[in-house]
This record gives structure tokens, sequence and C-alpha cells, in this order.
């Protein structure tokens, strides 16, 4: 390699160098464009088959493109139950309505994520300030969140089932179930979510120097100002992109919802899975549709919180 | 500190009589001795009531021999019993040991295309945010939207199989296959939906790892006269072990989890072929109303992960000790 180099005049090692960044640069997005195709093909495919009106959802061979769009899919799932429960046909259109399933997710998502945010913000606040819990708190939270979920759900389901009914049947003898209940979803939802929200909050209050707080302190402000006036404003972007992240993951999230929730409180993710197993074959359109539905505003707000996504996903075991 | 400016804050307004108690109340709050509490003890709290409470009585519903379709004062203590049908059952062992393989399959192609696409994405200059946002948004889309859209490809006359008859038709061979009933062929189906979400986090963590490379210490060596190919292996690779590992830790706990393509995609068949050990036990559980064998099975598998959960746990905390270290 040296004698080759030496043997080379400069104009050809540059010739040569140039040549081969290049071939690198040509290879390297030739690579990132066929990921980027391999990316794009499923969510393409999901795209085109909600434009496509129900002969042309499956075809040999497949239609790439709709021959004939059409919004059909997207009426099916926005219409507002006014179609005559008679028909039976129409009767199983009725059901695949958005509207519940999307009320139903942002309601659960939003005050789960909101719950987790106050809690978990306050507890890192302590946390970082205090040490509250000792010294291995902050990593004993992070069990809630390895546990596989199906054995909180099978215990969950069987405390909500079973034991809430007993003890409240014993206290104010009258059997009440958490099971299928707004609020049996949203605490434990709130639950699972405040590993992700002590851990990402512990990253940006970490941030706040201390001694801002500690001369609003001596310069007589009270504990309540300090958090409001110093604090707060400091980490009220973090809380916002923790609040998003938290969202997400709870707008994601299909197994608890799937088995802690029948059949009155519907989330969006398994709204979409009833179709998967209807009776009356599977309808492709309508499920595109609300696929496509689902995906849209959770990519956006992904997209805005794109820099801190892998401080969520890491426990902010790995900064930029 | 704290009474100093507990007094700095009554000074401006007098005491009433009223407020006293009121005033008290709140300074008690503020106090350091239990303002910190606060939170912990609601967490605590909430921890207790929805995970622990459930826990135990998961356990107490373990020892009993009872099934949901039958009042709950049938039930009678059974000892043991449930554990001994949980590990003699094949089918238990045979979710356990498939969902180890499509973990360990996936997280290992996850890891490997995603630290390549790292790579080449670090090189970019102009295109590199463009790249980074395409290859991010499979992970923000919901999984079980992913689980469609792969049966949707996957379907016998789908365009996985247009793709694919230029290369079939020749030999004779239909080229409508139904990938997802045949056993291997499914479990490939549900890995590949994996891989296509969950690449996009491991490339996240190696991209981050990259961008936190000294960029001094390469162009110190490239002025040396390192090949680029000594600067991977002696410089960059090294230096991204921690990203490496966190990438393995968190990839493998999602993984070992994994429920949601399976229910879209193949319900577990054909047979059982694909069947994760959530899936089995969702089906146990809920299908069969086996609430008693669910409650032992979730207790032997919690007992079986621990040791991942604590190692897990154990790596992401050094780890994150060392991130704040350098950082202070």
């Amino acid at each position: 390699m040296k004698t080759a180099a030496s043997a080379m005049s400069p104009e050809q090692a540059r010739v040569r160098r140039i040549r081969r960044e290049r071939r690198n640069r040509i290879v390297r997005h030739a690579v990132l464009l066929a990921w980027t195709g391999f990316i794009a093909f499923p969510i393409y495919w999901m795209v085109m088959t909600s434009f496509k009106d129900s002969g042309e959802w499956v075809t040999w061979p497949p239609h790439w493109v709709p021959h004939a769009p059409t919004l059909h899919n997207y009426a099916q799932i926005f219409a507002f139950s006014s179609i005559d429960p008679s028909l039976s046909r129409q009767a199983a259109e009725q059901a695949f309505t958005i509207w519940k399933g999307l009320g139903d997710s942002l309601l659960v998502c939003t005050t789960a994520a909101l719950l987790a945010l106050l809690l978990g913000t306050f507890l890192a606040y302590s946390i970082s300030r205090f040490n509250v819990g000792g010294k291995y708190f902050r990593h004993t939270i992070l069990t809630i969140r390895m546990i596989p979920p199906i054995v909180i759900a099978i215990s969950i389901l069987i405390y909500y089932a079973i034991l809430i009914p007993y003890a409240t049947g014993a206290v104010f003898g009258a059997r009440i179930s958490m099971f299928d209940t707004y609020i049996g979803l949203i605490l434990i939802y709130t639950v699972t979510t405040l590993p992700f929200v002590i851990w990402m909050m512990l990253t940006f209050i970490d941030e706040v120097p201390y001694t801002l707080e500690h001369a609003a302190r001596l310069m007589g402000a009270g504990r309540f100002t300090v958090i409001r006036r110093v604090v707060l404003p400091l980490v009220a972007s973090g809380m916002v992109v923790t609040f998003l992240f938290v969202f997400i993951l709870n707008w994601a999230e299909f197994l608890l919802a799937l088995t802690l929730t029948h059949p009155e409180v519907t989330t969006l993710t398994v709204l979409l899975n009833k179709f998967q197993s209807a009776s009356e074959g599977r309808l492709y359109g309508p499920q595109a549709a609300i696929g496509t539905m689902i995906t849209i505003p959770v990519v956006v707000l992904g997209i805005l919180i794109q820099k801190h996504l892998v401080k969520g996903f890491s426990f902010g075991t790995i900064r930029r | 500190m704290a009474q100093i400016s507990a007094r700095a804050a009554d000074l401006p307004s007098g005491r009433t009589a009223g407020q006293g108690a009121g005033r008290g109340l709140a300074r008690w709050l503020a106090s350091d001795r239990v303002f910190p509490k606060i939170p912990y003890v609601l967490v605590e709290g909430l921890i207790i009531v929805t995970i622990l409470i459930p826990f135990i009585l998961t356990i107490y519903i373990s020892l009993l021999r009872w099934r949901a379709n039958r009042p709950f004062e049938t039930a009678t203590f059974s000892g043991l019993s449930n554990y001994e049908v949980v590990l003699t059952d094949s089918l238990f062992w045979a979710s356990v040991g498939r969902t180890f393989y499509f973990a360990g399959t996936a997280v290992a192609v996850e890891l490997v295309v995603g630290f390549v696409l790292a790579m080449l994405v670090h090189q970019c200059t102009r295109s590199k945010k463009l790249y980074t946002t395409i290859i991010l948004v499979p992970m923000m889309i919901v999984p079980i939207v992913v689980g469609y859209n792969f049966s949707m490809i996957y379907v016998d006359s789908g365009p996985l199989n247009q793709l694919l008859a230029p290369f079939l038709e020749p030999f004779g061979i239909d080229p409508r296959i139904r990938w997802l009933s045949h056993p291997v062929a499914a479990q490939f189906a549900i890995i590949i939906a994996d891989i296509w979400q969950w690449t996009s986090l491991t490339f996240l963590i190696f991209l981050s790892g990259f961008s936190a490379l000294p960029a001094q210490l390469i162009n110190a060596a490239r002025v040396m006269g390192a090949t680029p190919w000594q600067i991977f292996w002696r410089i960059q690779f090294p230096l991204l072990k921690p990203a490496i590992l966190i990438a393995v830790i968190i990839r493998s706990m999602e993984a070992l989890k994994m429920f949601d393509p399976v229910v879209l995609l193949t319900f577990g068949g054909p047979g059982t072929s694909t069947q994760t050990v959530a899936y089995f036990l969702w089906e146990q559980v809920w299908v069969f109303n086996k609430f008693s064998f669910g409650a032992a099975a979730s207790i032997v598998l919690l007992v079986m992960f621990s040791v991942f959960i604590y190692f897990g746990i154990y790596l992401l905390v050094s780890q994150r000790a060392t991130v704040d270290r350098r950082a202070a």
C-alpha cells in the first residue's frame, strides 16, 4: 500500500480519492434509497387501499394505483350513525364508524398522559433535588416497564374483575367492577408510562441549575413560587415533549386495551383489530382508512419531537 | 433556609386567625421534610394499588383450582398443582422457546441493519436530516397498523407475490403463495414485520452514538494516516459499544413482549407455529378462561424474565451513571 502510494503522483492520488468518494456516495444512496423503498412499501399500500372500492381490495394482479379512486371508505368510517339499521349490510357498515374509538382513545390517552406527566414530573423533581426514595428508586421504577405487559394484564384482570367487585360489595353493598371502564384503563396506562415520564423529566430537571432555585429561595420566594417561576418555565418544553411521547405510547398501546376492555370502552387500536376478525370477511378498505387516520397524527407528533425520541426510548442513557 | 424563607413570606401580610390553620398546613406541606415526600407517597400508593396488590392476588389465584366460567365461591385450594401443570405443559415451553427465537432473530437483524444505516446516514451531509426523518417513520406508526399493513401485503394475491411472480412463474410455480398459512413462512412474516418497524429504533440509538463520537479524535487519526477501516475498528466501534449494549437491552426487552403482530397477522397459527408466550397466555386466559393456569404461568414467566429484567436494569443504570458523570 505504502509503495503504491509513493509510486503515484499527487494528481493521480487525488483523482483516485475523488473517484472512491463518488463510488462511496453512490453505494450509500443506493442502500439508503432501497431501505426507504422497503419502509414506504407497506405505508404506500395502506394509503392506496384506503382509496379503493371493495372490488379492488384484493385482485390478481393487484392494482398498485386504484383504478377508480373513491372516498367511500373514509365516508364510511366518518359516517354518523344515520344508516337504517334494518339492512344487515349497512348495519355492519355502521359499526365501522371511527367516532367512538377516536373519542375513547383521545380521552384515555390524554388523561393518562396528563396524570403520568403531573405525578412523574413532581416525583422527578423530588428525586433530583431531594434524592427521595433513596439511591436506587429511579432504577426500581424501571421494573414496571420491564415486566411483560401480559403478566400485568392477567393480574389486573383478576384484580378488576374479582377483588374490586368483592371489596366494594363487602364495603358498600354494591359490586362495582373496574373492568371495561375509563378509570380502569387510565389508571393502568398512567402507571405503565410513569417510568418513561420520570426518566425523561429527570434528564430535563437535572439540567436546571440548582443554584438558581437556591438564589430565589434566599431572596425570599416560597417553594411554590420557586417552582412556578423558576423551575416550570425552564422545564416546560421538556414537559411538552414528555407529554407527547407518552401520548404516542398510549395511542399505540394494544395489549392492555384489548384485554381490559370489552365491549364498552373501545380505543382505536382495539377497533382496528375488531375488523380483522370480522365475521363477514375482512373489510380491507375501511381498515386501511382507519389505519391511515390513526397513523397521521402520531407520525406528525413523532416528527415534531424527533430530537428527543432517543432520550425517551433509551431512558436518557444516550445523549446527543 | 426554609425557616428564613417562611418568615420572609409571612412578613408582608399580617396573619389573621381564620387563615392560621390553612397557612400552617401549607407551610407544613412546603417544608423540606414533607414536600419531597408528597409525590413519592402518591406514586408509591398508585403502584401498590395497581401493581402490587394485583400481583399478590395473582399469586393467590394461582394456588386455586378455578375457572372463570364458574362462580368464584366454588374455587378450591389446590396448592402448587397449577404450577405443576404449567411446568409440564409442552405448549407453554414451546411458546417460550419461540419467543426467544423470534426476539433473537429480529433483534440480531435490527442491530446489524440499524448499525449500517446509521453509519451511512452519519456520512451524509446534505441529506442527513431527510434520511433520518424517513427512517424513523416506522417507529412512530402504531404497531397494530403495521400488523394490518403486512397482513395486506402477504395476501395470496397481494403485492409481494406480484413482485415475486417473475422469479416464480418460469419454474411453473403459482405465484399466489399463502405466506401466512405456512408455519415457517408465517414465522418469518412476523419477524419481518418486527424488523420493519423496530430497525428505526436501533438506527436512532446508533445514530445518536455516531453523532456523539469525538470528531477531533477521528480527525487526528486521519491526519496520522489511519485508513477508514482502521478508524472504524480501532476508534469508532469501541466507542460505540455502550450504544450497542443499550440497543440490545432495550430491543430484546421489547421483542420478548411480542404480541400485536401475532394477533394481527396469524392468530398464533397455523397450528401453534407463531404463538409467542404473550399470545399463548392471552389465549389461555381470555379464550379458554383458564384463570388459575394463566396466573401460575404468568408468575413462572415473571420469575424467568426477572433475570433479564435485573441485568437489563443493572446495565442501563450503570450506563446512565456514566452519561451523567460525563455531563456533570
